[in-house]
């Protein structure tokens, strides 16, 4: 250890024996702070790894390029052999480090901006003084089976957990808290379960239920309730970055929502959960893989996408796979993989390496930068929403072009003695400079205008490109069914990285290319039928380059197979080599009102300098002596005109592809029956609906690390793996996202049921037992029990990630069904719940508190899945929509349409995430914005109002209504005082009311639900202001 | 068992006081003690993040959205009229990335700025023609040349200037100081956001204004022009201020009561919450009602004033705002996006911009406001000193242009009539004194009183900050 001892060399050692003497009264402190029965033993997981972590491991952790003086405080083996003396505070030179008032010794260093505190340095000092006993960071060691821990109050557990629970208040002399009324409890099961309130019939059942089986049997009547998959669901869309637009800027309308509907399913169905994940990472790998397994993989696809004009489409590839990683990552590890994006994690055992490995699962699919501006192509990897009916409607119109291609095939093959004939007798001698179907032919020989100029052609004059002024013509809007030709003279001035001869599109990036083209692609043509590139299109190149400054005829013909052999090119006549670049067109290629344009692209590169000359277009597949004859001007005349007993074998063979193609009566008609087939299917493919989802190219991705994260510094090529400190992939297991996905969900893995016991249980608890979800790692919080996680987390894989039934387990124990009333002892020993004796009481997520208002009223639509609904907020959101009328005023908020630059405003002053990244909790706030929101918006006015009139068609008078709009909206009876509270409320709002028609009447008319029933105006009104008033009440609107 | 605990009324906020501190992480120290309850509630970095006595209290950020081309408006650049039509020599651009609007273009005519530009005031401060008035305040101005930023597109630049990063998730720049520095006035949101209504141009984003991974209450709150000027702050039809206390005193007395029985924060958090927003009621159309403003005062800003929603009536109501101790207002105008038609459109945003800017800075500096008001007005980025598309003798248009392009800051500390940073001849490099977009946050941090390397906050095992691991203070933008 030169390095060590370097560093050991370079101070003093003067004051640590007076810095010891002030810090031992601290560490009395410190170590009499610990839990009892802890004998002031301190635990390096829980009290000094954090500590470490967060002030040195900066400079002396993980990170090889910022690591200072070689030093490594992340590992016991170089600490203790450097800076740390087991059991000798006073001879460590750590403790000296971090006493000394010295500038130039202290640590960590006054530049760092970073801070020991004095107990922080004490209880460093005890850990040394103690051992300086070392362990593995907790997350990365696979759980051991917990014992499950003694009690001394062994009649409060009711299954395993509470012994965790039980036997750490007990350590720390405390005790949990008695068990919550029953209307507390079934009002916090059924939000927890399905984020609905109980109806009146449901409390009162489970209140007057004695049996001992009452609280199991609400549990299973929630968990079988529809509405579980919903709650569910509304916590795994923040998790899965979900939103009904596209994001960044322009943010666009995308269709994703049957994923929405696909994780619903996936809850109410039970599904376990490491199925759940494995489909979402890798449901199209799946063996017999079915459009609902392709369907979930959405999840990866779910990111926000750009296309504003301009952008780099590889620095938003880029960004996606990012994404993906990062998501990965944070939502099934709870690991901060984005550290590692451009440099060494700081804290955590991954390098940069680890991330970009981790990114080469993410980026083998076949996708573009950016979404398409204008067209409305789904960004491809797609999967078409078929239904049972358009597969088998699709399959029969397939086979009928397979059966058309066959006929074909056996017409042209049956053709022989009529064309024998033909040659013999009907070949009349036909201007064979004219070839049928020519649809355009532009010979450049007058001045071109605009930039363009005109120059000695292969024919007469020509044209040269300015590479910024299009050559436009009025013909060209090929569907892919479509057989045609287009044969050109052409000259390149020098090798070209990238120019557009000619094509027919909306644009490169911003139309996704759609339409047909001719490029110039590193000196080598590229002809393509994209809908949208680079997913859905068919290409081919040629294997070599053109040769430069020199006048060559290039034809590329298409045969309207929508398959890239269908597609050649010939140069000078002779085919050429190609390789097939892409094979995947199944949609559209036309674009509206645009025609074949020549030697320009907006935002792309034009032909600089390249000469063209004699343009020809046909709507016909051209035969090669066709071809030929554009070329030398002779062939196809000659051999016409050449007796039929003096034609070369070879000429022969090319009279009969002319033959058929031209003027062989049953080819054609067949060619044409053959088209109208291949229409009618993509006809009936072009009107479906498609999802993006992931789906593994055949093409080879090669994934660099990138420098800085940087999508243009590419650094070493690196191959998908995952993270070195982790269990190792099985060795046979693929390299793709299957192989990961089976790694993530084995049972040893360290991390994966731990990270998904703690989301269920802060579904439950409104806080996990790892309170930063989103980090396991050093700089996380270590577990409140982490015995516990443990347990539960083995637990879970035991019982095949059986999401209802651990939630039924949590449920089921006497630390959930605690009461949230804070005891004195907690208050001031345990005010932030680390110990678990007390139910958490918390204000109810967004989604609860709009779906209560709607439930308690009866205005809530039950209907699960389907578009986006558009509630009132959607129209007063900083990107305003139209929002909708009827039913989609009413839906559960997991329906309400997300839209990432200006979010449903009142869920987000109800502290809703973005949806930009992937959250996995949500920050609870109490603005003044969200009294307005509950009192004043027309969502939650009008619904006050609903169930007022509701309750009044039961009750005759306002009074008489009372107790149950108060049972209503808090599961409970009112008290006697509070009773008074409300009927002195609804006395003074009787009187304004009854003092004004008017005023009752606007208020009256709050949105747009019309009542049935004709009550009092005034007596509605006033009820509706009581029952406004509730909803803000905390009993209403806090889980308690 | 205890679970009935502190029966006894009187003794509850004794209580309260003696448990309250160590309930940091509780939404109650946030409505009762807000200036300093993130302090508590996250960690002793942020509270000692405010190092030095601020020279500005608040901030008026006038944002200019879409790439305002500073060599139309403050970088004057003679070079460009002379080589007018000719093209971009290769070793000033060096090789760095156009956008992909202009960047496979044949061609790259240089353009010269079709505006006369003139030195102003007593610091000789040069600006175009355009901006008539903003002259008449240049001896206010300190006008930076030299700002540099690394995007190249709208959505990254406008989120890199407002967040410090080019990628979503990151909490915007007015959330960090109410984050850092908390409110002065409870009854007003501390980060108010007004866009020009009707403008066109690239969409802005919520996000723009948003808390990122800060807690919620620190995103910016955005005032509607017409009706509420936040959501849903106005009572239903039919419900009056009288009605609507009753309401609010049958909820505080079910609260009370609740209190009895269970002395929870978070019941002291409602109440309180209520509370407020019924003042804010008031105190939020109080401050955006210009009725009371003087004729001279409209007659300042221009009569667009009177027009809600417009960018001088946002002017207006900024300062009424700052008066009011709102820490940071964010304005902004779209439309500066000229890729063509760039000389009648870049005339038409000054039209609308110009006065209302000046007048803003002169009427807080009659107020005495300029001194601890810093006002900073700029884009995402700049535009280009060559053509997009074709140059025509009548109409050409700029493509945006991350290296180098102008910001004006004044009031608040920064050092009055000065010009800081030269660009190369051509305008397209920096030659001098650059200034990065981490610079210029550290440096208006600086000037909030706050070192730009301990505002952090801690998410996802990492302490993050406004400026990332970038940005110095420049010493040189300082009075």
């Amino acid at each position: 250890m030169a390095g060590a001892n370097k560093y050991i060399s370079s101070g003093r050692r003067t004051s640590v024996k007076a810095g010891l003497c002030q810090i031992i009264v601290l560490m009395l402190a410190v170590t009499q702070a610990l839990p009892a029965g802890t004998a002031g033993q301190i635990r390096f997981n829980r009290d000094v790894r954090p500590v470490l972590s967060d002030r040195c491991y900066v400079c002396h952790g993980p990170d090889v390029e910022n690591r200072q003086a070689d030093l490594r405080l992340d590992l016991e083996q170089d600490a203790k052999q450097s800076v740390i003396v087991a059991g000798k505070p006073d001879e460590s030179e750590l403790v000296r480090r971090i006493l000394s008032n010295d500038p130039d010794v202290r640590m960590p260093p006054p530049g760092s901006k970073l801070e020991l505190s004095p107990e922080e340095q004490a209880m460093l000092t005890a850990w040394i003084e103690q051992g300086a006993t070392w362990d593995q960071h907790w997350a990365f060691v696979a759980p051991r089976q917990p014992m499950l821990p003694s009690v001394l109050t062994a009649r409060w557990p009711r299954n395993e957990i509470d012994y965790f629970v039980l036997s750490n208040l007990e350590e720390r002399s405390s005790t949990p808290s008695s068990e919550a009324s029953r209307e507390t409890l079934i009002r916090r099961i059924s939000f927890d379960l399905t984020g609905l309130p109980p109806s009146l019939e449901q409390i009162d059942n489970f209140v007057t239920n004695e049996s001992p089986d009452a609280w199991s049997e609400q549990i299973d009547r929630l968990l079988s309730s529809g509405h579980f998959g919903e709650r569910m669901a509304s916590v795994w869309l923040d998790l899965a970055r979900y939103s009904d637009t596209f994001g960044y800027q322009v943010d666009r309308d995308r269709y994703v929502w049957p994923w929405r509907d696909w994780v619903i399913r996936a809850f109410n169905s039970n599904m376990p959960h490491h199925e759940f994940l494995r489909k979402q990472i890798a449901g199209d790998l799946l063996p017999d893989a079915t459009d609902e397994d392709i369907l979930a993989t959405t999840f990866n696809r779910l990111h926000p996408q750009k296309v504003e004009g301009g952008s780099t489409p590889e620095e938003f590839r880029i960004e996606y796979v990012s994404d993906r990683t990062q998501t990965f990552a944070t939502a099934f590890l709870g690991l901060t993989m984005e550290c590692c994006r451009c440099h060494d994690h700081k804290y955590d055992p991954f390098s940069q390496k680890d991330y970009y490995q981790l990114t080469a699962f993410f980026d083998k699919i076949d996708e573009a930068g950016l979404y398409s501006y204008r067209t409305q192509s789904t960004p491809t990897p797609t999967l078409l929403m078929l239904d049972e009916a358009d597969k088998r409607r699709i399959r029969r119109l397939r086979d009928s072009v397979k059966a058309a291609e066959k006929k074909l095939a056996e017409t042209a093959a049956a053709a022989d003695a009529e064309f024998r004939r033909w040659l013999a007798v009907d070949r009349s001698v036909e201007d064979s400079t004219m070839l049928p179907n020519r649809v355009l032919h532009m010979d450049f020989e007058a001045v071109p205008g605009g930039g363009n100029r005109h120059t000695d052609g292969k024919v007469g004059m020509g044209i040269r490109f300015s590479g910024d002024d299009a050559v436009g013509t009025q013909i060209g809007q090929f569907s892919r069914n479509q057989p045609f030709s287009i044969a050109l003279w052409l000259n390149t001035p020098d090798h070209k990285e990238r120019a557009v001869v000619w094509h027919h599109s909306l644009g490169w990036t911003d139309g996704g290319s759609r339409g047909y083209q001719l490029l110039i692609k590193d000196g080598r043509l590229h002809a393509s039928l994209i809908h949208f590139w680079p997913g859905n299109a068919i290409s081919i190149a040629t294997a070599d380059p053109l040769p430069v400054q020199e006048w060559h005829h290039v034809t590329v013909r298409y045969d309207g197979s929508s398959r890239a052999a269908g597609i050649s090119i010939l140069i000078d006549a002779q085919p050429v080599s190609t390789e097939i670049i892409r094979d995947n067109l199944y949609k559209e290629i036309t674009a509206d009102k645009r025609h074949l344009v020549i030697g320009e692209r907006s935002r792309d590169r034009g032909f600089t300098n390249g000469m063209a000359d004699e343009l020809m277009v046909f709507e016909r597949q051209l035969t090669p002596i066709e071809v030929a004859q554009l070329t030398d001007g002779h062939s196809l005349a000659t051999a016409l005109t050449t007796p039929h007993d003096q034609l070369s074998a070879r000429q022969t063979e090319r009279l009969f592809e002319y033959f058929l193609s031209t003027t062989h009566n049953g080819s054609r008609q067949q060619l044409a029956a053959l088209t109208e087939a291949r229409s009618e299917l993509s006809a009936a493919v072009d009107g479906v609906q498609e999802i993006m989802v992931m789906k593994e190219t055949d093409r080879p991705v090669t994934t660099h690390l990138l420098r800085r994260g940087a999508y243009d510094a590419r650094g070493d090529v690196v191959t998908a793996d995952t993270p070195a400190i982790l269990p190792k992939r099985s060795a046979d297991a693929p390299a793709n996202r299957l192989g990961l996905a089976d790694w993530l969900i084995s049972p040893n893995h360290p991390l994966t049921a731990r990270v998904a016991v703690n989301h269920y249980w802060q579904v439950m608890f409104g806080q996990g037992l790892v309170r930063t979800p989103e980090d396991f790692g050093s700089q996380g919080r270590p577990p409140t029990h982490p015995r516990l996680l443990d347990w539960l987390a083995l637990d879970f894989i035991q019982h095949d990630w059986d999401v209802k039934r651990l939630l039924k387990q949590i449920a089921m124990s006497a630390t959930y069904r605690q009461t949230s009333t804070m005891s004195e002892d907690h208050a001031r020993r345990d005010p932030n719940n680390d110990w678990l004796g007390r139910f958490p009481s918390y204000r109810l997520p967004a989604e609860m508190l709009r779906d209560n208002a709607l439930a308690v009223s009866g205005l809530l639509v039950d209907r699960m899945g389907g578009p986006p609904a558009k509630p009132y907020e959607v129209e007063v959101s900083f990107k305003p929509a139209d929002r909708d009328s009827g039913p989609g005023l009413y839906r559960r908020s997991v329906y309400t349409y997300w839209k990432r630059t200006g979010p449903a405003p009142v869920m987000m002053v109800l502290d809703a995430v973005k949806r930009d990244v992937c959250r996995v909790n949500r920050e609870r706030t109490a603005s003044p914005l969200e009294a307005f929101v509950l009192m004043n918006g027309p969502q939650f006015v009008e619904a006050s109002r609903v169930l007022a009139e509701q309750l009044l068609a039961e009750h005759h008078t306002p009074q008489q209504a009372l107790p149950d709009l108060f049972r209503l909206l808090t599961s409970r009876p009112a008290t006697d005082r509070e009773h008074s509270v409300l009927t002195g409320l609804l006395a003074e709002q009787l009187d304004y009311f009854g003092q004004d028609a008017e005023r009752t009447k606007k208020y009256l008319s709050v949105g747009d639900h019309t009542a049935d029933t004709e009550p009092d105006p005034a007596s509605l009104a006033a009820l509706s202001a009581v029952a406004n008033a509730l909803l803000s009440y905390d009993e209403c609107l806090i889980k308690r | 068992m205890n679970n009935s605990s502190f029966p006894d009324h009187p003794n509850r906020r004794r209580w309260l006081q003696t448990f309250g501190a160590g309930l940091g992480s509780f939404a109650l120290a946030d409505l009762i003690n807000r200036p300093t309850a993130d302090a508590a509630a996250t960690s002793s970095l942020s509270s000692s993040a405010v190092r030095h006595i601020p020279r500005a209290r608040r901030i008026i950020w006038l944002f200019q959205s879409g790439g305002p081309s500073q060599l139309d408006l403050f970088d004057h650049k003679p070079l460009l009229k002379q080589r007018h039509g000719t093209q971009l020599p290769a070793e000033v651009r060096k090789g760095q990335r156009l956008t992909a609007m202009s960047g496979n273009q044949s061609s790259l005519p240089l353009a010269g700025s079709p505006f006369r530009f003139e030195p102003h005031g007593d610091s000789g401060n040069v600006m175009s023609e355009l901006l008539p008035r903003t002259a008449q305040i240049a001896d206010e101005l300190c006008i930076v040349r030299s700002m540099q930023t690394e995007a190249i597109n709208h959505g990254p630049g406008v989120t890199f200037m407002q967040t410090g990063s080019q990628f979503p998730g990151r909490p915007s720049m007015g959330a960090w100081l109410d984050y850092g520095l908390g409110s002065e006035n409870e009854e007003l949101p501390s980060f108010v956001v007004m866009v020009t209504k009707g403008k066109g141009g690239q969409p802005l984003l919520s996000r723009l204004w948003g808390s990122g991974f800060l807690p919620s209450r620190h995103q910016g709150v955005r005032f509607r022009s017409g009706g509420d000027p936040v959501l849903y702050l106005g009572n239903p039809g039919g419900i009056s201020a009288g009605s609507k206390r009753s309401m609010l005193n049958a909820l505080q007395q079910l609260h009370e009561i609740k209190l009895q029985t269970s002395a929870d924060p978070l019941i002291e958090t409602r109440i309180a919450q209520h509370e407020l927003a019924f003042r804010m009621q008031q105190s939020i159309p109080e401050a955006t009602d210009v009725s009371s403003e003087p004729d001279h005062i409209f007659e300042l800003y221009g009569e667009q004033a009177r027009n809600p929603g417009s960018y001088a009536a946002n002017c207006l109501l900024a300062r009424r705002l700052a008066e009011r101790g709102v820490r940071f207002i964010q304005l902004y105008h779209p439309g500066w996006d000229q890729h063509s038609g760039l000389r009648k459109g870049v005339t038409r945003q000054c039209t609308e911009t110009d006065q209302a800017s000046a007048a803003l800075v002169a009427d807080l500096k009659q107020r005495g406001l300029l001194d601890d008001t810093l006002v900073v007005w700029g884009g995402e980025f700049g535009r280009t000193n060559y053509c997009q598309g074709k140059l025509t003798a009548t109409s050409f248009g700029r493509d945006h242009h991350p290296r180098s392009y102008s910001v004006w800051m004044a009031g608040g500390g920064v050092r009055p009539g000065t010009t800081y940073g030269v660009t190369d001849p051509w305008g397209y490099n920096v030659a001098e004194q650059g200034v990065h977009i981490h610079d210029l946050h550290a440096t208006i941090l600086h000037l909030m009183g706050i070192d730009h390397e301990r505002l952090t906050f801690r998410y996802q095992g990492r302490r993050f900050r406004l400026t990332d691991v970038h940005g110095n203070v420049i010493n040189g933008l300082l009075a």
